[in-house]
Protein backbone atom coordinates (compact mmCIF):
# COMPACT_ATOMS: atom_id res chain seq x y z
CA UNK A 1 0.00 0.00 0.00
CA UNK A 2 2.79 2.26 1.20
CA UNK A 3 4.79 2.01 -2.08
CA UNK A 4 1.63 2.52 -4.26
CA UNK A 5 0.48 5.79 -2.47
CA UNK A 6 4.82 6.46 -2.97
CA UNK A 7 4.35 6.23 -6.78
CA UNK A 8 1.11 7.85 -6.82
CA UNK A 9 2.65 11.39 -5.15
CA UNK A 10 5.78 10.77 -7.17
CA UNK A 11 3.47 10.56 -10.86
CA UNK A 12 1.52 13.77 -8.96
CA UNK A 13 4.59 15.63 -8.22
CA UNK A 14 6.27 15.09 -12.00
CA UNK A 15 3.48 15.74 -14.04
CA UNK A 16 2.18 14.66 -17.05
CA UNK A 17 5.10 12.23 -19.09
CA UNK A 18 3.84 13.65 -22.83
CA UNK A 19 6.60 15.40 -24.72
CA UNK A 20 5.46 18.84 -25.40
CA UNK A 21 6.58 18.86 -29.29
CA UNK A 22 4.55 21.01 -31.25
CA UNK A 23 3.48 23.36 -28.66
CA UNK A 24 7.51 23.13 -26.50
CA UNK A 25 11.03 22.27 -26.90
CA UNK A 26 11.86 18.46 -27.24
CA UNK A 27 14.80 15.98 -26.58
CA UNK A 28 16.98 15.13 -29.56
CA UNK A 29 19.43 12.53 -28.80
CA UNK A 30 23.07 13.87 -29.80
CA UNK A 31 23.98 11.09 -31.94
CA UNK A 32 20.47 10.99 -34.04
CA UNK A 33 21.28 10.82 -37.98
CA UNK A 34 19.37 13.84 -39.35
CA UNK A 35 19.85 15.65 -42.63
CA UNK A 36 23.83 16.44 -43.43
CA UNK A 37 26.30 18.89 -43.70
CA UNK A 38 28.83 19.22 -46.35
CA UNK A 39 31.27 21.15 -45.12
CA UNK A 40 32.73 22.67 -48.88
CA UNK A 41 36.27 23.97 -47.71
CA UNK A 42 37.02 19.95 -46.80
CA UNK A 43 35.16 18.51 -49.88
CA UNK A 44 37.46 17.41 -52.87
CA UNK A 45 34.22 16.45 -54.74
CA UNK A 46 35.45 12.81 -54.94
CA UNK A 47 32.07 11.01 -55.57
CA UNK A 48 32.97 8.28 -52.46
CA UNK A 49 29.09 9.36 -51.13
CA UNK A 50 28.14 9.40 -54.45
CA UNK A 51 28.70 5.87 -54.94
CA UNK A 52 28.22 4.70 -51.71
CA UNK A 53 24.82 5.83 -51.13
CA UNK A 54 22.00 3.31 -51.36
CA UNK A 55 19.73 5.32 -52.45
CA UNK A 56 21.20 7.65 -54.72
CA UNK A 57 20.05 10.94 -52.45
CA UNK A 58 23.43 12.39 -53.63
CA UNK A 59 24.30 13.58 -56.69
CA UNK A 60 27.28 15.75 -57.60
CA UNK A 61 27.07 17.83 -60.96
CA UNK A 62 30.04 20.08 -62.81
CA UNK A 63 28.48 23.44 -63.88
CA UNK A 64 30.91 26.07 -64.98
CA UNK A 65 33.98 25.34 -62.90
CA UNK A 66 31.74 24.54 -59.79
CA UNK A 67 31.45 21.69 -58.41
CA UNK A 68 27.37 21.07 -56.91
CA UNK A 69 26.80 18.92 -53.92
CA UNK A 70 23.18 18.14 -54.07
CA UNK A 71 21.16 16.28 -51.26
CA UNK A 72 17.46 15.14 -51.83
CA UNK A 73 16.07 13.99 -48.35
CA UNK A 74 12.95 12.72 -49.91
CA UNK A 75 15.12 9.66 -50.73
CA UNK A 76 17.75 9.51 -48.45
CA UNK A 77 17.27 7.34 -46.00
CA UNK A 78 19.67 8.61 -43.36
CA UNK A 79 21.94 5.23 -43.40
CA UNK A 80 25.61 7.76 -42.57
CA UNK A 81 27.40 5.82 -45.24
CA UNK A 82 28.19 9.27 -46.78
CA UNK A 83 29.34 10.50 -43.14
CA UNK A 84 31.62 7.06 -42.37
CA UNK A 85 33.27 6.65 -46.13
CA UNK A 86 34.22 10.37 -46.77
CA UNK A 87 37.51 10.31 -46.45
CA UNK A 88 37.69 13.79 -45.64
CA UNK A 89 35.41 14.19 -43.07
CA UNK A 90 33.60 16.82 -44.98
CA UNK A 91 30.01 14.86 -44.40
CA UNK A 92 28.61 15.37 -40.97
CA UNK A 93 25.33 13.92 -40.03
CA UNK A 94 23.33 16.73 -37.59
CA UNK A 95 20.51 15.84 -35.67
CA UNK A 96 17.99 17.97 -37.05
CA UNK A 97 14.91 15.50 -37.68
CA UNK A 98 12.66 18.15 -39.28
CA UNK A 99 11.68 16.12 -42.47
CA UNK A 100 7.91 16.49 -42.65
CA UNK A 101 7.60 18.91 -46.40
CA UNK A 102 4.37 19.32 -48.33
CA UNK A 103 3.83 18.06 -52.44
CA UNK A 104 4.79 21.30 -53.54
CA UNK A 105 8.15 21.35 -52.06
CA UNK A 106 8.91 17.58 -52.84
CA UNK A 107 11.59 18.04 -54.95
CA UNK A 108 12.99 21.38 -53.56
CA UNK A 109 13.22 19.76 -50.05
CA UNK A 110 17.34 19.21 -50.52
CA UNK A 111 20.58 20.98 -49.24
CA UNK A 112 23.04 21.56 -51.64
CA UNK A 113 26.90 22.53 -51.20
CA UNK A 114 29.00 24.22 -53.62
CA UNK A 115 32.81 23.40 -53.97
CA UNK A 116 34.84 25.73 -56.35
CA UNK A 117 37.65 24.93 -58.28
CA UNK A 118 40.73 27.27 -58.54
CA UNK A 119 43.20 28.07 -60.91
CA UNK A 120 46.77 26.13 -61.55
CA UNK A 121 49.77 28.61 -60.60
CA UNK A 122 51.29 27.23 -63.63
CA UNK A 123 49.24 26.44 -66.52
CA UNK A 124 45.81 28.44 -65.91
CA UNK A 125 43.81 25.10 -66.42
CA UNK A 126 41.05 24.86 -63.11
CA UNK A 127 41.24 21.64 -60.64
CA UNK A 128 39.51 21.14 -57.31
CA UNK A 129 42.49 21.08 -54.44
CA UNK A 130 43.20 19.00 -52.17
CA UNK A 131 41.84 20.04 -48.71
CA UNK A 132 43.32 20.61 -45.41
CA UNK A 133 41.70 17.60 -43.64
CA UNK A 134 42.59 15.40 -46.71
CA UNK A 135 46.29 16.40 -46.48
CA UNK A 136 46.44 15.72 -42.94
CA UNK A 137 45.28 12.76 -43.37
CA UNK A 138 48.05 11.51 -45.98
CA UNK A 139 51.21 13.70 -44.26
CA UNK A 140 52.16 13.84 -40.56
CA UNK A 141 53.98 17.62 -41.05
CA UNK A 142 52.43 19.85 -43.40
CA UNK A 143 55.45 21.85 -44.61
CA UNK A 144 55.98 25.10 -47.29
CA UNK A 145 56.58 22.65 -50.00
CA UNK A 146 53.42 20.88 -49.47
CA UNK A 147 51.15 24.07 -49.23
CA UNK A 148 53.26 24.93 -52.71
CA UNK A 149 52.53 21.91 -54.56
CA UNK A 150 48.50 22.44 -53.48
CA UNK A 151 47.98 25.10 -55.40
CA UNK A 152 49.18 23.36 -58.83
CA UNK A 153 47.40 21.07 -61.10
CA UNK A 154 47.67 17.72 -61.07
CA UNK A 155 49.48 17.28 -64.21
CA UNK A 156 52.21 20.28 -63.29
CA UNK A 157 52.84 18.58 -59.60
CA UNK A 158 54.02 15.29 -62.01
CA UNK A 159 55.94 17.60 -63.17
CA UNK A 160 57.50 19.98 -60.64
CA UNK A 161 58.31 16.47 -58.46
CA UNK A 162 60.19 14.97 -61.13
CA UNK A 163 62.53 18.05 -61.76
CA UNK A 164 62.43 17.61 -58.23
CA UNK A 165 64.44 14.28 -58.37
CA UNK A 166 66.92 15.43 -60.74
CA UNK A 167 68.13 18.25 -59.18
CA UNK B 1 -22.48 25.69 -37.73
CA UNK B 2 -19.19 26.99 -38.17
CA UNK B 3 -18.73 26.98 -34.17
CA UNK B 4 -18.72 23.17 -34.25
CA UNK B 5 -15.18 21.89 -35.73
CA UNK B 6 -15.22 18.49 -36.96
CA UNK B 7 -12.31 16.37 -35.63
CA UNK B 8 -10.22 14.17 -38.45
CA UNK B 9 -10.24 10.60 -38.15
CA UNK B 10 -6.98 8.85 -39.40
CA UNK B 11 -6.41 5.40 -41.25
CA UNK B 12 -3.49 3.80 -41.49
CA UNK B 13 -2.30 1.33 -44.36
CA UNK B 14 0.68 -0.29 -44.69
CA UNK B 15 1.51 -1.18 -48.48
CA UNK B 16 4.23 -3.68 -47.69
CA UNK B 17 6.08 -1.98 -45.45
CA UNK B 18 9.24 -3.32 -42.94
CA UNK B 19 6.77 -2.34 -40.12
CA UNK B 20 9.73 0.28 -38.76
CA UNK B 21 7.58 3.18 -39.73
CA UNK B 22 4.02 1.37 -38.98
CA UNK B 23 6.20 0.83 -35.10
CA UNK B 24 6.60 4.65 -34.79
CA UNK B 25 3.24 5.15 -35.79
CA UNK B 26 2.19 3.38 -33.18
CA UNK B 27 4.80 4.69 -30.72
CA UNK B 28 2.99 8.34 -32.05
CA UNK B 29 -0.79 7.05 -31.25
CA UNK B 30 -0.65 4.48 -28.50
CA UNK B 31 1.91 5.94 -25.67
CA UNK B 32 1.60 9.03 -23.41
CA UNK B 33 4.38 10.47 -24.67
CA UNK B 34 3.70 11.11 -28.17
CA UNK B 35 0.22 11.76 -27.71
CA UNK B 36 -1.39 12.43 -31.40
CA UNK B 37 -4.67 12.95 -30.18
CA UNK B 38 -3.44 16.02 -28.70
CA UNK B 39 -3.63 17.49 -31.90
CA UNK B 40 -7.57 16.65 -31.62
CA UNK B 41 -7.30 13.52 -34.23
CA UNK B 42 -7.89 9.56 -33.51
CA UNK B 43 -7.31 6.48 -35.22
CA UNK B 44 -9.83 4.55 -36.91
CA UNK B 45 -10.44 1.30 -38.02
CA UNK B 46 -12.80 1.72 -41.39
CA UNK B 47 -11.49 3.68 -44.21
CA UNK B 48 -15.20 4.57 -45.24
CA UNK B 49 -14.51 7.02 -41.95
CA UNK B 50 -11.09 8.10 -42.38
CA UNK B 51 -10.32 11.84 -43.00
CA UNK B 52 -6.37 11.35 -43.06
CA UNK B 53 -5.06 8.75 -45.27
CA UNK B 54 -1.30 7.52 -43.69
CA UNK B 55 0.75 5.19 -45.96
CA UNK B 56 3.57 3.74 -45.04
CA UNK B 57 5.60 1.42 -47.34
CA UNK B 58 6.66 1.39 -50.98
CA UNK B 59 3.69 -0.09 -53.47
CA UNK B 60 4.44 -3.57 -54.02
CA UNK B 61 2.48 -5.31 -56.16
CA UNK B 62 0.57 -7.76 -53.76
CA UNK B 63 -0.22 -4.66 -52.34
CA UNK B 64 -1.74 -2.24 -54.73
CA UNK B 65 -5.16 -3.65 -55.45
CA UNK B 66 -5.72 -3.33 -51.89
CA UNK B 67 -4.22 0.23 -51.80
CA UNK B 68 -6.62 1.32 -54.84
CA UNK B 69 -9.58 -0.47 -53.08
CA UNK B 70 -8.88 1.73 -49.68
CA UNK B 71 -8.53 4.89 -52.22
CA UNK B 72 -11.65 4.09 -53.77
CA UNK B 73 -13.37 3.89 -49.97
CA UNK B 74 -12.42 7.32 -48.45
CA UNK B 75 -15.32 10.16 -48.17
CA UNK B 76 -14.30 12.96 -50.01
CA UNK B 77 -12.23 15.34 -49.20
CA UNK B 78 -9.51 13.30 -47.51
CA UNK B 79 -5.66 14.08 -47.10
CA UNK B 80 -2.41 11.84 -48.03
CA UNK B 81 0.10 11.57 -46.45
CA UNK B 82 2.98 9.45 -46.93
CA UNK B 83 5.06 8.09 -43.76
CA UNK B 84 8.44 7.54 -44.80
CA UNK B 85 11.27 7.24 -47.28
CA UNK B 86 9.03 3.86 -48.98
CA UNK B 87 6.01 5.97 -50.11
CA UNK B 88 7.63 9.34 -51.03
CA UNK B 89 10.47 8.28 -53.32
CA UNK B 90 10.61 4.48 -52.69
CA UNK B 91 14.46 4.76 -51.34
CA UNK B 92 16.54 1.82 -51.47
CA UNK B 93 13.66 0.20 -53.42
CA UNK B 94 13.22 2.15 -56.33
CA UNK B 95 13.49 0.24 -59.93
CA UNK B 96 13.31 -3.10 -58.34
CA UNK B 97 10.90 -5.67 -59.94
CA UNK B 98 8.06 -6.24 -57.26
CA UNK B 99 8.04 -2.34 -56.64
CA UNK B 100 4.98 0.00 -58.13
CA UNK B 101 5.42 3.39 -55.87
CA UNK B 102 6.11 5.83 -55.59
CA UNK B 103 2.79 7.10 -53.94
CA UNK B 104 2.14 9.90 -55.88
CA UNK B 105 1.55 7.71 -59.32
CA UNK B 106 -1.95 6.73 -58.27
CA UNK B 107 -3.18 9.92 -55.89
CA UNK B 108 -2.00 12.95 -55.11
CA UNK B 109 0.11 13.40 -51.60
CA UNK B 110 -0.54 16.05 -49.87
CA UNK B 111 2.55 15.80 -47.23
CA UNK B 112 5.69 14.06 -47.18
CA UNK B 113 7.97 12.54 -44.21
CA UNK B 114 10.82 11.44 -45.28
CA UNK B 115 13.21 9.27 -42.64
CA UNK B 116 13.84 5.29 -42.10
CA UNK B 117 12.09 5.41 -40.24
CA UNK B 118 11.04 8.79 -39.59
CA UNK B 119 11.25 10.34 -35.76
CA UNK B 120 7.74 10.30 -33.87
CA UNK B 121 8.47 14.31 -33.88
CA UNK B 122 8.45 14.21 -37.97
CA UNK B 123 5.22 11.87 -38.14
CA UNK B 124 3.01 14.66 -35.61
CA UNK B 125 4.78 17.70 -38.10
CA UNK B 126 3.35 16.02 -40.91
CA UNK B 127 -0.01 14.90 -39.23
CA UNK B 128 -0.15 18.75 -38.06
CA UNK B 129 0.13 19.75 -41.67
CA UNK B 130 -2.30 17.57 -42.86
CA UNK B 131 -5.15 18.66 -40.59
CA UNK B 132 -4.25 22.48 -41.75
CA UNK B 133 -4.64 21.09 -45.78
CA UNK B 134 -7.90 19.17 -44.28
CA UNK B 135 -9.62 21.88 -42.57
CA UNK B 136 -8.68 23.93 -45.79
CA UNK B 137 -10.09 21.40 -48.16
CA UNK B 138 -13.00 21.67 -46.56
CA UNK B 139 -13.63 25.53 -46.27
CA UNK B 140 -13.17 25.25 -50.11
CA UNK B 141 -15.60 22.82 -50.17
CA UNK B 142 -18.51 25.09 -48.60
Amino acid sequence: MSGFLKIAIRNLLKGPTTDPYPFGPTFVPDKLRGKLKVDPKACTACGTCEEVCPSAAIHITKNNNLYVHITWYNTCCFCGNCEFFCPTGAIKLSNNFHTANTEEEKYKFVSIAVIPEIKCEKCNSFFVPPSEELLKRAYPHINEEIERFRKICPECRKKEAFKRLYK
Amino acid sequence: MSIITRSPFLFRINTGSCNGCDVELATTAMIPRYDVERLGCRYTGSPKHADILLVTGPITARSKPYLIEVLDELPRPFVVVAIGTCPTSCGIFRDSYSIEGPLDKYIKVDVNVPGCPPRPQAIIDGIAKAIEIWKRKIRDEK
